[in-house]
């Protein structure tokens, strides 16, 4: 309800600034049907969702703001207003002020989330919308200094934004490893706003003629919470009779860097991130809430190609839990690749898109084909796929989820 | 004293003959040297309006705004998407070394809000769909080709060196191009691209031009797909040279904040 009335005042002061200065205010946006029907089963609709996303911006040399209100529209559900982005700038010789609900967006790869720690994950879908929708804005002030082509960048997040996750029976909700039905216990799930409670961030980038590169440190709360597991055992029979899993995010520290560079043909680039304080489940039955802290590392190496009109690119990503003991749930190290092709026909009315990850843990994968057509200027038809291979692992265990969809979008 | 005054006159004359023959027969060489380094300001900007045109009469229209700029070693170039809706407030910058480094070349694509560092190395791609490739919109260097003054000739009423322009790199994508070069003013009037089959390709006409600010610029120009009957126009409009583009409208900061 609040977030409606937000909704309704800011598009309220942003209609009534139109009056005053028309020919200045910028109104763009879509409208959207995205529909997908699983191809298992009794070929159930996946999502039948209608979307209206606008934006507002007023740009002028010291100030500007944007608001980007979007209403979905469900077949199974109540519409869904939300705002993706509302901030006010102020823009100075050297540096501007970002103060509002923004997307920041950290690091050189693509599809994947190392440094790109600060907007949180919109997972109520998985990874299968387009990414500006997956990553959703954060209340913050951002400050960028700029000198020469470097830039420093300071993020104070008063509020913190978790990772939205699919609701208890969407058909995107994550596997979860207990051996019984537990009880969830909400009661340490959110982080009081207060002073103390904020996030940090800090970033340095520059780009030049040889490199472009990122330095990037964080204190921050972990997007995902750790689920702390009680176990109730009856003290006869030993036998384990109920569990209650207590979610709760906890601080990380994080620092990182990345780069890419031109190699003859060929962009080579580079991420990864050290992050201290991660939780990790554990199977150790002598650690009582199923948790266990350790320092990790995740970092990716990638090269993207042009060959004959096809953009390919390739990127090999690991994450590694150091100081790894048995009884960790996940994998001392995962690796995972992600590869693309792409190419335009009939003068970049036509394109097509092959995009796929791969878990060489589980061997599962991803499989993303992709075809759209530019009817009219603005105007796409996109045809695609969604094909999980493999019965376990980040991708494998959307097995019973394949689908195909398609989307009309008219940009204005 | 006789002999000696007809001496100088022979003199005279010859010195005077090899002068006019040096005026008339530029090499191709140095014709295409006079049009690569015509002055055009150490800085521009405008806006760009193109429209492609298929054999159907079916248009689609693209608008830009650029802003180039040029210290001697190192041209910049930024591009501001302005339509169609779908690519508004994309940008594109790319920076061309005189000493033959590659290109390095970034786009700003607002939905991943980042800028991305792009390969340079697909000059032979085509820009936005239209009929001219990233490289015939770049200035190509006198030395990447072999040229030859093939004939004077007068189109539109325009007195025009014929230079033929034959790559010396293997596997370029054109086997020659044919350019008519205005005597005044040493501007291309027109060119003619030929396919690896050494078969017209294209046609790119210049229907357009004045001094602006002191500089001759190129204001509207057509490229001509033969082989495919499509077109594209490019309009060069509100262009002003040589008004002081500061360095920081190339960066990071100016791609992401627009035009």
């Amino acid at each position: 309800m609040k977030l409606k009335i937000a909704i309704t005042t800011l598009l309220a002061i942003v209609f009534m600034g139109q009056a005053k200065a028309q020919e200045k205010l910028e109104i763009t946006g879509y409208a959207r049907n995205y529909t997908g029907v699983l191809t298992g089963g009794d070929n159930e609709f996946s999502i039948v969702q209608n979307t209206l996303n606008l934006k507002f911006e007023k740009n002028s040399n010291k100030v500007a703001f944007k608001v980007n209100p979007y209403l979905h529209h469900y077949f199974d559900s109540d519409l869904e207003l939300g705002l993706r982005e509302a901030f006010l700038d102020l823009r100075f010789e050297n540096f501007d002020v970002r103060v509002g609900k923004q997307q920041i967006i950290y690091g050189k790869s693509e599809g994947v989330f190392i440094t790109d720690v600060v907007s949180p994950k919109d997972l109520k879908e998985f990874l299968l919308p387009d990414f500006d929708e997956i990553r959703m804005g954060i209340t913050a002030a951002k400050v960028n200094y700029y000198f020469g082509n470097s830039t420093v960048e300071a993020v104070w997040a008063p509020v913190f934004t978790p990772t939205q996750m699919p609701e208890m029976n969407s058909i995107w909700r994550p596997t979860m490893p207990f051996p019984m039905a537990p009880t969830y216990d909400y009661t340490t799930a959110k982080i009081k706003p207060s002073l103390e409670n904020s996030e940090l961030f800090l970033r340095f980038s520059n780009m030049g003629s040889f490199a472009d590169f990122e330095i990037v440190g964080g204190y921050f709360w972990d997007d995902d919470p750790s689920m702390h597991i009680t176990k109730q055992i009856n003290p006869i029979t030993m036998q384990l009779t109920g569990l209650t899993v207590r979610p709760e995010h906890h601080r990380l520290t994080m620092g990182g860097a990345s780069f890419s560079m031109p190699l003859g043909p060929t962009i080579v680039k580079a991420e990864g991130g050290y992050y201290s304080g991660k939780l990790f489940q554990t199977q150790t039955p002598t650690i009582p809430d199923a948790t266990i802290e350790r320092d990790y590392l995740h970092y990716l190496v990638g090269l993207e190609y042009s060959l004959a009109g096809i953009m390919l690119s390739a990127q090999f990503i690991q994450e590694n839990i150091l100081d790894y003991e048995q009884g960790i749930r996940n994998d001392e190290i995962e690796s995972t690749m992600t590869f693309l092709a792409k190419k335009s026909f009939l003068r970049e009315k036509l394109w097509l898109e092959l995009f796929a990850y791969v878990g060489l843990n589980n061997k599962d994968a991803l499989i993303r084909p992709k075809v759209s057509y530019g009817f009219a200027d603005g105007f796409d038809i996109l045809l695609g796929a969604n094909i999980f291979v493999g019965d376990k692992g980040r991708f494998g265990q959307y097995n019973a989820n394949d689908m195909v969809y398609v989307k009309l979008k008219y940009s204005f | 004293m006789r002999t000696k005054t007809v001496t100088m006159l022979i003199i005279a004359f010859v010195v005077s003959g090899f002068s006019n023959q040096s005026v008339a027969q530029l090499t191709g060489q140095q014709v295409i040297e006079k049009v690569y380094n015509n002055p055009s300001g150490d800085d521009t900007q405008g806006n760009l309006s193109m429209t492609l045109t298929n054999n159907r009469g079916e248009q689609r229209e693209r608008n830009l705004k650029q802003y180039i700029k040029d210290d001697g070693k190192v041209e910049k170039k930024i591009m501001y998407f302005l339509s169609p809706a779908d690519v508004r407030n994309t940008s594109f910058m790319n920076w061309s070394y005189s000493d033959g480094q590659s290109d390095n070349q970034w786009i700003y694509l607002p939905a991943l809000k980042r800028v991305r560092r792009i390969s340079s190395d697909s000059k032979s791609d085509y820009f936005m769909g239209s009929d001219f490739t990233f490289d015939d919109l770049g200035d190509r260097h006198p030395n990447q080709d072999s040229h030859k003054l093939l004939r004077e000739e007068t189109i539109d009423g325009k007195e025009c060196y014929v230079v033929e322009s034959t790559p010396k790199e293997s596997g370029y994508i054109y086997s020659k191009t044919i350019t008519w070069v205005m005597k005044d003013n040493y501007l291309g009037l027109k060119r003619e691209f030929y396919d690896d089959r050494s078969t017209l390709l294209k046609v790119l006409t210049i229907k357009n031009y004045a001094k602006i600010d002191g500089f001759w610029t190129i204001l509207e120009t057509e490229m001509h797909n033969v082989q495919r009957d499509h077109k594209t126009t490019i309009k060069f409009t509100e262009v002003q040279k040589n008004k002081g583009i500061p360095d920081s409208r190339f960066t990071e900061r100016s791609m992401t904040l627009g035009s």
